[in-house]
């Protein structure tokens, strides 16, 4: 009885009890010293995951914990506090929050460039925002891990108390580790980087830097002569967190970044946490391997709209997928094995309800609990005093009205640090039913409100008669409603309020005209709980994909030991030329014989390609498909650091359409926006795998140049004339080799600085040393006949121009110098430089003798390269020239001829049925192999089409009984 | 003072770059030579002749004389004095028909002062494309080599765009160019992704009817009357063989819920309608067929717009249509520089389905007859003109060689820019390589 009472006692705000830190502050006026013993009695007390103790007593002692368990005696100075029903669990840890922090300031980076910022120091930026912990702690938490949000390497990060008061009171620990991300933040005032591939190179740089930063700064302290190295405490504070192997923690946006976060990890040797995305289950078994501790968002998606036919064909499978799958993830990221915490980062509102439905698909609630206490307690090293309640850790707890994964369950208290935050409390609910007890006349009325405190609605009825009540508010203490009294007999409009109070409602009212009567009601029923979200979902039997979208394979195409093709007409496009009525045997992934009535072993699958054509698989050697996050770097002229391999995205359907088209190798290049770009990728679309497994590893390396239009575009960057693109690629030049001299002469002892490594240099100078290939996009005769003059001056042969609009007009030039020449057969004139693009380009290199291929540069025309062989055919070039423009020619640049381009023994399987003429514009692809693998086959693509068609249906249907469901 | 200004408004509109061109190019970049008047009569023979409407002939005959076919057929006297020209072993065309193009109207895509496809304002019906058609066009040429006989330049870039004019591609002016002027009118349905944009678009859209009406009923009343007096508006002038249904209404779409508004709104207004468009037609096929709708399919080479879509999505929409029962024909991608190649549209959908009869029809005859000149053009047939190619095999593979093409009976002159750099050059080749 009197327990009760000290319950309703304490939960009048309190505020935030300074006393409980043992601090240096001057106190002016009074001190306080109010005790801060507590025993609290009869709960259900979870102490760590799976350790539940009923009817338990906690004791509390000047924030600590002092006693937990059953048989604990009860401190004589504690007040007691009656938990019966309810339930103690220890507070969460936010592994991941920018809780506090502030946005960057102009000016605030001593590094050149401000998205690189290691220096930032959450400790030092953290302000207080009573609004955000509290949103925090309504959801149960009590510590957060922050970090500053923007930049690059954004800063160090803290951990945080979550109760109020002030920064040095709230603070816990600093410098506890390092904020690098992949995104670049607009908040941040910088020409560069402009693209994820920037982004990468800029982290590599950085971090190389740091290292040489170390270096350089010993050498000069030991007295070596030689210039000052600069002062950079940017680079410095980098240098301490890689030295003291702070955890880096990596944001991500998707797995593949995933991936790439570990890459970096692996590369400098840093301990990364990933902050996971929510898309990790689509790749699960890489994510697993990657053995990194994870920090998981459980922002699950909104469904998509699929209420009106014209909407629903709008979304994608891709899309649909997600929605079903990303509450499973949290399973399955925690059953992969990898250390888990969860954040409330993307939807904090709605994490205790995210978390529940996490639980109902899979996810176990001991592990549940373990990644907002232990977990995250272990990853940051505070088990000493957080993560569980044992004596002698700090007094960090939640009171629950139930088990909380129960969807009914509501948060009642958070003690963080030994002080209590109520939570929604001593919020009021008016809905819910009341039975009028006076006056007379409406005695044994039902109230029934309904709805939310900001939108209410109800009835009120008497003697089986109900109306509607016309307007029903609520201002969090007096209640307001009104009605027509007609029906329960009473005359005109009836005005009611009343004050709120824990059972009962104490009101006034009057008739229309009348002076005030007043009422009263008691609490008959609470409100009804709102659904529970958890259930509304069916169960799906979806099969995996991959990638997780449309025409996705459920595993890799198999490689049969042996394949016969039986009856074609094979364009080998090798020695053997085209022959007719004959077979192919494919061994091991590769082409073991071209020929006429073939062996074949006794078990190797036979295809009758009776009628069919065989050519080797298409090669585009200009594509710009499947890079994530921009295809120029735009932030510089010089941008050779970059790398497509950094950023290939292959989870796209172009690269399924790609094989539909017969393309089995592709160049994946930077854009044209710089004089000298990015290294590009060579790769083979295996579509399902992740972006990584499609390169061809033993490639020629290649690097982008650009030159004309697009390049001077630019008003406020030099170059602004074909003059400067010239002077600022041999500016890059000379550079390169300047760099090679000041490695050689430290190399021979006579420089005592250490030099810096330069990505940007190294990857020019290899090639200057022709270790890498340049690709230069041109459109103009003078601009390349400039740019061979210019690698002839600097002792390098062009690798190929690409689109080479007017090679036709330096031909002999061309072929003299050896650079190959990559066209298109027929864009002109959607610009000045292309005004001159002629059909007959093709056809004229090729009779000077130039190395010709024909690309696409767009994603759409490479899935019909065939048609545009047939178009330099047209212009009177012969067919199979004319098929080596597509196939061999651009594997010889890109340098992979030695395994794919044509038909011979001892090649990849990389091949494309057709059925007819390959060139024919009436032929269309039947299958498409790449190392002995059938990628691509029409039937089975007709199969996977009916196969997305049922899942689409699927899970649209699921999605609008979930809606049904909730109205 | 005058001096900057004048380099500014030259930067402003890159004309700099473009004055470089001219200077530059010089005489090289003159288009070909218009060929002169038919003299007398002439005969193809021996060639396979491909009607379109009467199918095809096997060494057929096919003579013309003035420009106008005078006979064809396997067995036909020829003229005594009718030069003879021998296509054993060719096969004879009618001239393809392009149907809706930028070309004439825009040079080079990226010079504003090379186009002239688009006037000021939302409401421009009596905006004529021929009067802008730059006959001396490089693009022009090339379309014509390549069997590319009638192109229409079609204004762009407003709710109502214009009149686009159907032109043939060679001659010395515009005018005598000009094959059929006044087609249609252009409207561009407002796009739906805005709900208050649209109803603000559509809107205007109709209070320009109801404009164009109350102006024909004033003018007819003041004819009548002479006390009533009108002056004229050269807008709504030029909406009344709209208003009588005399000039059919191309409207423009994107998507299916403005296919549906569109046809429920030329209905209401008793209009003659063809739907021009592309993606998702396939999804509301049947009801074009059966609200008679005639559409033109304003591209078939593109890729899918959806993830979920097959590959091959928009070579099939040509094959759906025309199962459904669609009267369609197939205009190409509008540029300039890709004129020439509309036959690939057509073909790519054979390759995917759509019967080669048909393919041939949509860019000859059944474009002819939706743009309203299938009495001069879009078959080879007694009576109209003499506009055919002939070529060394089928026409619509993207390897075949047009060997000569003829428009109105003119031997056009088989040189374009293409064929004019590549000569050029490869002069420069034989120097270097003597």
């Amino acid at each position: 009885m009197s327990l009760k009472i000290v319950y309703l006692f304490l939960t009048l705000n309190l505020l935030f009890n300074t006393q409980l830190i043992a601090q240096s502050t001057r106190i002016i006026g009074l001190r306080e010293h109010t005790p801060a013993v507590f025993a609290f009695v009869n709960a259900s007390i979870t102490a760590a995951p799976g350790e539940v103790t009923q009817n338990a007593t906690l004791v509390i002692r000047d924030g600590f914990i002092e006693a937990i368990g059953r048989g604990v005696d009860i401190p004589a100075d504690a007040t007691v506090v009656d938990l019966e029903g309810k339930m103690i669990y220890p507070g969460f840890i936010d592994a991941y929050t920018h809780y506090g922090m502030q946005k960057p300031k102009e000016n605030d980076s001593p590094h050149w460039n401000p998205h690189i910022r290691p220096h930032i120091s959450s400790a030092e930026q953290f302000t207080p925002d009573a609004e955000k912990a509290e949103m925090l702690r309504k959801q149960g938490f009590v510590l957060a891990h922050s970090l500053p949000a923007h930049g690059l390497l954004s800063g160090s990060g803290s951990l945080i108390s979550l109760g109020e008061g002030k920064a040095r009171y709230q603070l816990i620990q600093s410098d506890l580790s390092q904020h690098m991300t992949f995104r670049i933040s607009d908040q941040i005032d910088s020409h560069y980087p402009t693209s994820s591939m920037g982004a990468v190179a800029l982290l590599r740089q950085s971090l190389l830097d740091a290292e040489w930063y170390d270096r350089a700064q010993s050498a000069y302290q030991e007295g070596h002569v030689g210039k000052r190295p600069e002062t950079n405490l940017s680079l410095a504070s980098l240098h301490e967190a890689v030295k003291s192997q702070q955890p880096f923690v990596v944001p991500v946006n998707d797995e593949n970044w995933f991936l790439r976060a570990q890459a970096i990890g692996e590369e400098f040797s840093l301990p990364v946490w990933v902050r996971g995305s929510g898309y990790e289950y689509r790749r699960m078994e890489a994510i697993k391997k990657t053995g990194l501790p994870v920090i998981l968002p459980l922002n699950f998606p909104d469904a998509p709209d699929v209420k009106s036919p014209e909407t629903s064909i709008n979304v994608s499978l891709e899309a649909l997928r997600h929605w079903y799958f990303a509450p499973e993830n949290p399973a399955a990221v925690i059953s992969a094995g990898l250390q888990t915490a969860f954040t409330t980062h993307g939807d904090t509102d709605n994490f205790l309800e995210n978390l529940r439905m996490a639980v109902s698909r899979g996810l176990d609630k001991e592990e549940a609990l373990a990644a907002i206490t232990t977990t995250p307690a272990e990853m940051l090293g505070i088990t000493q005093h957080y993560g569980s309640l044992e004596p002698g850790k700090k007094a960090c707890f939640i009171i629950a009205t139930g088990d909380i994964f129960d969807n009914s369950t509501r948060i009642r208290q958070v003690w963080v640090d030994g002080t209590r935050y109520p939570v929604d409390e001593n919020k009021k609910v008016p809905a819910g039913e009341w039975l009028v007890e006076t006056p007379e006349l409406l005695e044994g009325a039902i109230i029934s409100i309904e709805g939310s405190n900001q939108r209410l609605r109800g009835d009120i009825s008497l003697d089986e008669q109900s109306v509607r009540f016309s307007h029903v508010g609520f201002d969090g203490t007096r209640i307001q409603m009104r009605f027509t009294g007609d029906s329960l007999g009473i005359e005109g409009h009836v005005k009611l309020s009343a004050h709120l109070g824990q059972e009962e409602l104490l009101g006034l009212g009057n008739f229309t005209a009348d002076p005030f009567f007043t009422w009263s009601a008691s609490r008959k029923a609470m409100p009804d709980l709102p659904e529970e979200r958890t259930k509304r979902i069916p169960h799906l039997e979806l099969t995996a994909r991959y990638p997780s979208m449309e025409y996705g394979f459920a595993d890799t195409p198999e490689q049969p030991q042996h394949v016969i093709l039986r009856n074609a007409t094979i364009w080998t496009q090798g020695p053997d030329g085209m022959l007719q009525e004959a077979d192919m045997l494919v061994s091991d992934g590769q082409v073991a014989a071209v020929g006429h009535q073939l062996e074949a072993p006794r078990r190797a699958l036979e295809i009758d390609a009776t009628g069919m054509h065989i050519t080797p698989g298409l090669i585009d050697p200009h594509i710009h498909t499947s890079i994530a996050g921009g295809v120029n770097e735009t932030g510089d002229a010089i941008t050779s650091e970059t790398r497509i391999t950094d950023v290939m995205h292959a989870d796209n359907v172009w690269i399924y359409r790609l094989l539909a088209g017969g393309i089995t190798s592709a160049t994946l290049f930077h854009g044209s926006a710089n004089p000298i770009g990015g290294q590009n990728a060579v790769i083979k679309p295996r579509w399902g795998m992740m972006g990584e497994a499609l390169l061809i590893e033993d490639a020629t390396p290649g690097l982008k140049f650009a030159l004309g239009e697009n390049v001077k575009r630019m008003e406020t960057r030099y170059p602004g004339s074909r003059q400067g693109v010239e002077q600022i690629i041999k500016d890059a030049f000379e550079a390169a080799l300047e760099y090679e001299t000041q490695w050689q002469r430290w190399e021979e002892g006579r420089e005592t600085m250490p030099p810096r490594r330069d990505l940007q240099l190294e990857a020019i100078l290899e090639v200057l040393r022709g270790e890498r290939s340049a690709h230069v996009h041109a459109y103009r005769q003078d601009e390349m006949l400039m740019m061979m003059r210019l690698a002839e001056a600097y002792g390098f042969t062009i690798g190929s121009f690409e689109h080479t609009l007017e090679g036709y007009k330096i031909a002999d030039e061309l072929r003299t110098h050896g650079a190959s020449a990559v066209v298109w057969t027929d864009w002109s004139s959607f610009k000045v430089e292309a005004y001159d693009g002629i059909l007959y380009n093709a056809r004229l290199l090729e009779e000077a003798g130039v190395h010709t291929s024909l690309h696409s540069d767009n994603t759409q025309l490479a899935t019909r390269m065939n048609w545009e062989a047939a178009k330099v055919m047209m212009t009177g070039v012969e067919e199979t020239i004319a098929l080596d423009m597509i196939t061999t020619r651009p594997a010889q640049i890109m340098g992979i001829d030695h395994r794919t381009g044509s038909l011979e023994p001892g090649k990849d399987a990389d091949f494309v049925l057709w059925n007819g003429h390959p060139m024919s514009t009436f032929t269309s692809a039947e299958q498409t192999w790449i190392e002995g693998r059938k990628y691509f086959d029409r039937q089975e693509d007709l199969r996977l089409r009916e196969e997305v068609m049922q899942e689409r249906t699927l899970i649209i249907n699921a999605i609008l009984d979930a809606q049904n469901n909730q109205n | 003072m005058f001096y900057p200004q004048i380099y500014q408004a030259l930067k402003q509109y890159n004309a700099f770059m473009l004055f470089l061109l001219l200077s530059m190019g010089g005489s090289m970049a003159m288009a070909q030579t218009p060929a002169p008047a038919q003299e007398g009569p002439i005969a193809i023979t021996g060639g396979t002749i491909h009607t379109i409407t009467n199918g095809v002939i096997e060494e057929g005959i096919m003579v013309f004389e003035d420009g106008i076919i005078t006979g064809i057929g396997q067995d036909l006297s020829i003229p005594e004095d009718a030069e003879i020209i021998d296509a054993t072993g060719k096969h004879v065309y009618p001239g393809f028909i392009q149907g809706q193009s930028t070309i004439g109207l825009m040079e080079i895509a990226r010079i504003r002062e090379s186009t002239d496809l688009q006037e000021t304002g939302a409401i421009n019906p009596n905006i004529r494309a021929q009067v802008a058609f730059h006959s001396a066009s490089e693009h022009l040429p090339v379309a014509a080599v390549h069997g590319v006989t009638t192109v229409v330049p079609t204004p762009r870039g407003s709710l109502i765009a214009g009149m686009p004019a159907a032109m043939m591609t060679d001659g010395w002016t515009w005018e005598e160019m000009t094959l059929r002027e006044g087609l249609g009118m252009i409207i561009e349905w407002p796009s739906m992704r805005d709900k208050d944009d649209y109803a603000r678009q559509t809107a205007l859209l109709e209070e320009a009817f109801e404009k164009a009406r109350r102006y024909q009923r004033a003018r007819e009343a003041a004819a009548e009357d002479p006390d009533l007096h009108h002056p004229p508006d050269v807008r709504w002038k030029a909406m009344k063989p709209v208003l009588e249904g005399e000039m059919p209404v191309f409207i423009s779409v994107g998507e299916v819920r403005q296919v549906q508004a569109a046809i429920a709104w030329a209905k209401k207004e008793n209009l003659q309608m063809v739907l021009a468009g592309r993606r998702d037609l396939d999804l509301v096929a049947d009801q074009l067929a059966t609200e008679n709708i005639p559409v033109m399919l304003t591209g078939v080479i593109s890729g899918p717009a959806r993830n979920w879509e097959g590959y091959d999505e928009g070579y099939h929409i040509p094959r759906k249509l025309y199962e459904a029962g669609v009267d369609f024909m197939i205009a190409g991608d509008a540029g300039a520089a890709s004129t020439y190649r509309i036959h690939h549209h057509a073909a790519s959908a054979v390759a995917f389905g759509l019967p080669e009869e048909k393919a041939l029809r949509a860019i000859t005859i059944d474009a002819a007859r939706i743009l309203g000149i299938d009495d001069l053009v879009g078959s080879l047939e007694t009576g109209k003109h003499a506009t055919f190619m002939i070529t060394d095999g089928n026409a619509l593979e993207m390897w075949t060689k047009k060997e000569q093409v003829y428009i109105q009976g003119r031997e056009i002159q088989m040189l374009d820019k293409h064929k004019r750099l590549y000569k050029h050059y490869k002069e420069k080749h034989r120097q270097v390589n003597p």
